[in-house]
């Protein structure tokens, strides 16, 4: 680490700088950066070791065939065009961007709506409650929920379809055609999760000072119209955090479907972390499922790096 | 506009919070009605468990499904196994948290912003993708079906770093820029002035580790191979039994098991976990 | 307020202390519980044996242990109970072991894997067969043929199977009694079954369905192409093997054995599958049958003992697994699967496979041999979640307290059709069975969706039986 360095190996410009700053706040400076540094090894090493050693590792991997038990095989792009040629790789990688979009879209319009209702007059302990019960569902393990739920949405014996019987709504056969399970996982998922963006809006939302909904309301702007024009556009930094976490966590899907469809019927729920698991460990493709897994980081790149970009337009700070 | 619309808006808008608790409500029962039938199938006898309209209230209450957990897996050995996994990753989430979000957040050095943007990435990256790698590394390290295993590489988070550096920013300042016109050097001002500071957002921190490591199933199941050394999580896929012949009730009396701890962390910790959600939303 | 703000931040500080110390204090207590140092026989060079943990219970891998130290204490043992849901999760898990260069010594392995680890990871048993020839024949004239066929790869045998499953159909007495009717007899047909399914229908509420199966390779729509005298790949035997039949088996019951089986051409599109997938598509129109379900975890034993459903595939496994949802031997009972163009049945068994890797095969090979034992067998499946490969362990007395009358049906599906034979898997299984799921799913989705689901189903099998696995 270089400035753990002694400062006769130090680069000449930051020797010079050192020179004519006061000898005092040069000794700060130093102090600073070697504080830093010490703060920063735990974290930083960690990622190194754990994280872009085995990215650099996944992405080495891609380009070789290697089925675990012999040696790898120097591939080439085999793997990325054989990746681009199957099927259920594509529609894996259409299934999790329409299960993006879904989720997020759902997660932040229901967390919205609750967070907006929760934050108007009510008694304390109500809301307290309110808030509890909504979040309640994040402390849960994805893997145990979606065991529940497997029985729950059960198109002969759930207690779903029983509910919907109630009220006169024929069986739906929630995980056995194609777009019922997607519905399904779908869910299951923003049942899980939207306490998460619930929350980040509660945040958000009491942020909002209260002068500002005293001026609009006395301007006569009430309701729905209220929250279009003055609240959402203050809430607009919060709903972009709300988006970029959700869409990074969307874009990952693996236990909802793995447990609850195992990706079918057909590909019809199957994701790309799926694929990855699958192709990795069940076929012992390693190189391809490296290859999906190098794509499907690009591809959460490339979208988070989309939503910041849209987000200079509609994001208003204070 | 003229005085009849404005009472006629007004009229609409004070029926809404009565309207407004409603909905609410139902929303918290659809949010709780899975939980709530979780618990009580586990109650029930398996004859009974797919009773339709599902009885809320067992009419036999029986814990029989909860001995069939005990006696099939050994829950104290996988209990302990899971809390100290959970507790060491939490703590060494806010070591590593704490200082790195300071650094982030109050120190000056050069290549900061892509460090920060570096340790941010990390979240974009799917476990699935890495883990045959991170198998490698461990291996190396000699740390195969380990529980440090699982503790080490954990040590580093990118969404703890992230509110860590969010809280000390903020602190105010003045409080720092005063100790500096003291004398103090940056190690004095951390320590005394900001670190103390920072406890419940080093609550925070440890709150998330806990309620995610805690559920974590995907980086056990790959790493763990000795039954010794499983997780609660992967105790309970046992309960399926084999080809799935586990009894429902007993599958969910191991759900509500390892609920509970989450439950517990969730009725102490829940207004740091709150707050540290809420926090990362608010910009600053 | 300032004094308060003071204790306050003097007790976090002390509470953080405090935390620290017993954070540190915990960790060097358990410290060997972290670094895995108090496991037994672990890195001492004990023999290294890999089980799914779901078909082994705690007290039945102890057994185990203790049994098989009794017999040899000069070996040591440690059995892996390896957590996973289904087979194909468990080969995963192994899988990366392997990768790791931690693989161990033997590994429980069903029909699933056994040509996937023959071909690449296995070591055959022949030299150790022939060797202790006289000691196993009392073990092959326990065991029926068509199971040890099942376990040979090119001539050579892989494992002794200890367990298997055969799809029969268990029929809930419950159900039969309201729909006026009794157990069928042996030799129903296909159309008998379907007129049973009706009566069920008809004498029951709307939450009922007749018939419940799974999507899965085991017990799905395989047995269907068996009883329609097809089966999903082209399947033929490999040549060998005598070395082992001419040893142990009478001439009657080695005619016809070869080296094992070989599973190559994908024949999705033939006729007969597809006339096997209409059927199951015109019992989901007619509301006899659910549409399968994918995912793991599976609720058939509870809608079953709950008289949900009527009938559903299952082997002597189910038993167990009914035992424990509370359903007494008198309440069920079971049958075999009903006869179409044949009454080929299908099975699938277990034992454990040798690792090439492995430095201490003569030991494996006495684990081998200890755990095919008669006694072994015993204690371990004492809870009945399976079907003993030993005929003699089939017994009223292993019944009597939860089991189907008819229990001998399990162990007759071998005797009395020497042909049930084993689920189609190639080494390339993994891929193969998902492919079939996938299209199975698609296939009974939708009316209309057989023909077309079954011809992306061929393309993909040729694609996966193309790769060398």
């Amino acid at each position: 680490m270089t400035n753990t360095r002694i400062p006769a190996v130090r680069p000449a410009p930051a020797a010079a700088r050192t020179a004519v700053a006061p000898a005092r706040r040069g000794g700060r400076e130093r102090g600073t950066r070697l504080l830093a540094s010490l703060f920063l090894a735990p974290t930083i090493v960690g990622i190194v070791v754990f994280t872009v050693v085995p990215i650099a590792g996944s992405v080495v991997l891609s380009l070789f065939h290697w089925n675990v038990i012999d040696d790898p095989r120097w591939s080439g792009l085999a793997n990325y065009r054989e990746t681009f040629g199957d099927s259920t790789v594509l529609v894996s990688f259409r299934n999790t961007l329409v299960f993006m979009v879904l989720a997020v879209a759902l997660q932040l319009l229901i967390a919205l709506a609750l967070a907006l209702a929760v934050n108007g007059r009510m008694p304390v302990w109500l809301r307290s409650v309110f808030r509890s019960a909504f979040f309640f569902p994040l402390v849960l393990s994805a893997a145990s929920v979606s065991v529940v739920m497997k029985y729950l949405f059960n198109q002969d014996f759930g207690v779903v379809n029983w509910l919907l019987g109630l009220v006169g709504i024929s069986p739906v056969p929630w995980l056995t055609s194609e777009h019922g399970a997607m519905a399904t996982v779908v869910l299951v998922y923003v049942w899980q999760q939207f306490g998460f963006s619930f929350l980040l809006f509660v945040g958000g939302l009491n942020n909002i000072p209260k002068e500002v909904h005293e001026a609009a309301s006395l301007d006569g702007a009430t309701g729905l119209r209220k929250h279009l024009h003055v609240t959402l556009p203050l809430l607009s930094p919060t709903l972009l955090v709300a988006s970029v976490v959700g869409v990074i966590n969307a874009l990952q899907v693996f236990e909802q479907p793995y447990v609850l469809t195992d990706g079918g019927p057909g590909d019809s729920t199957r994701t790309v972390v799926m694929v990855i698991y699958e192709t990795a460990f069940e076929q012992l493709r390693f190189g391809t499922a490296s290859a999906v897994g190098v794509l499907l980081f690009v591809l959460i790149m490339a979208v988070t790096a989309l939503q910041f970009r849209l987000s200079r337009r509609f994001v208003h700070y204070q | 506009m003229s005085q009849a619309t404005l009472t006629s808006r007004r009229v609409r808008y004070s029926l809404a919070p009565w309207a407004r608790a409603a909905v609410l409500a139902v929303c918290a029962l659809l949010t709780l009605g899975p939980v709530v039938w979780t618990v009580s199938t586990s109650l029930r006898t398996p004859a009974e468990s797919f009773d339709l309209p599902p009885t809320i209230v067992p009419a036999h209450p029986t814990t029989e499904a909860y001995r069939g957990v005990i006696d099939q897996i050994d829950v104290w050995l996988l209990a302990l196994n899971s809390t100290l996994v959970t507790a060491l990753i939490a703590v060494g989430q806010m070591i590593t948290a704490g200082l790195a979000g300071y650094a982030f957040a109050r120190l000056e050095f050069r290549f900061k912003k892509p460090l920060f943007g570096l340790v941010l990435a990390t979240m974009m990256v799917p476990l699935q993708v890495t883990i045959v790698p991170v198998f490698l590394v461990l291996k190396s390290m000699g740390l195969t079906d380990t529980l440090l295993g699982l503790i080490v590489p954990a040590f580093p988070t990118a969404f703890g770093t992230f509110l860590m550096r969010q809280y000390f920013l903020g602190m105010p300042r003045d409080l720092g820029e005063a100790a500096m016109l003291d004398g103090a050097g940056p190690w004095r001002i951390f320590r005394s002035v900001y670190a103390p500071l920072a406890a419940p957002g080093l609550a925070i921190v440890g709150v998330l580790a806990f309620n995610y490591h805690w559920n974590e199933f995907f980086r056990p199941l790959i790493l763990e191979t000795s039954g010794q050394n499983y997780t609660l999580p992967l105790g309970l896929v046992s309960l399926q039994g084999n080809l799935g012949t586990g009894s429902v009730s007993v599958v969910l009396a191991g759900v509500v098991l390892s609920m509970l701890p989450a439950v517990a962390v969730f009725v102490v910790g829940q207004r740091p976990l709150r707050e540290g959600i809420t926090s990362a939303g608010v910009n600053r | 307020m300032t004094d308060s703000h003071l204790t306050r931040r003097a007790l976090l500080r002390y509470g953080a202390y405090g935390a620290g110390a017993a954070a540190l204090t915990g960790t060097a207590a358990c410290w060997d519980r972290l670094t895995g140092a108090d496991i037994p026989g672990r890195d001492d060079g004990s023999l290294v044996v890999a089980t799914l943990g779901s078909a082994f219970d705690p007290a039945a891998v102890r057994a185990l242990q203790e049994g098989f130290r009794r017999v040899h204490p000069d070996i040591g043992l440690r059995v892996n109970a390896v957590q996973a849901v289904d087979w194909s999760d468990f080969f995963a898990k192994i899988l990366t072991q392997i990768a790791a260069g931690t693989a161990p010594d033997l590994v429980y392995v069903a029909t699933e894997g056994v040509q996937l680890f023959a071909g690449q990871l296995g070591v055959p048993l022949d030299r150790w067969v022939r060797r202790d020839a006289a000691e196993l024949r009392e073990y092959f004239a326990d065991v029926h043929p068509a199971l040890v066929e099942s376990m040979m790869y090119e001539g050579s045998l892989h494992q002794l199977p200890v367990e298997f499953n055969a799809a029969d159909i268990y029929l809930n007495k419950q159900v039969l009694a309201r729909a006026g009717t009794s157990l069928p007899p042996a030799d129903w047909t296909r159309d008998d079954f379907t007129a049973l399914l009706r009566r069920m229908k008809r004498s029951s509420d709307s939450h009922f369905t007749p018939y419940f199966w799974t999507n899965r390779l085991w017990g799905g729509v395989v047995p269907w192409l068996f009883a329609n005298g097809t089966n999903l790949l082209a399947e033929s035997k490999a040549p060998g093997g005598d070395w082992l039949w001419d040893t142990f088996y009478p001439a009657a019951e080695r005619r016809g054995r070869g080296g094992g089986f070989r599973w190559t051409t994908p024949q999705a599109t033939d006729d007969r599958v597809a006339e096997a997938y209409d059927y199951l598509a015109s019992l989901i129109r007619d509301d006899l049958c659910t549409r399968p379900e994918g995912g793991n975890g599976s609720n058939l034993v509870g809608v079953f003992s709950t008289g949900r459903v009527g009938v559903t595939p299952a082997g002597g496994f189910w038993a167990g697994g009914l035992h424990l949802a509370g359903m007494k031997p008198a309440d069920y009972d079971v049958q075999y699967f009903p006869r179409w163009r044949t009454q080929r049945m299908q099975f699938g068994a277990a034992g454990y496979a040798m690792l090439r890797t492995s430095t201490k095969q003569d030991q494996a090979w006495e684990f081998i041999k200890y755990a095919a034992r008669k006694d072994t067998l015993t204690r371990l499946f004492r809870a009945n979640q399976t079907t003993p490969a030993r005929r003699s362990m089939l017994t009223a007395d292993r019944y009597r307290e939860s089991g189907p009358a008819h229990w001998q049906v399990f162990y007759d599906t071998l005797d009395r059709f020497p042909d049930t034979g084993p689920i189609p898997a190639p080494p390339q299984v993994a891929e193969v069975e998902q492919v079939l799921l996938k299209h199975t799913g698609t296939a009974l989705a939708s009316s209309g969706a057989v023909r077309p689901a079954l011809r992306r189903m061929q393309d993909d099998l040729e694609t996966a039986m193309e790769r060398d696995a």
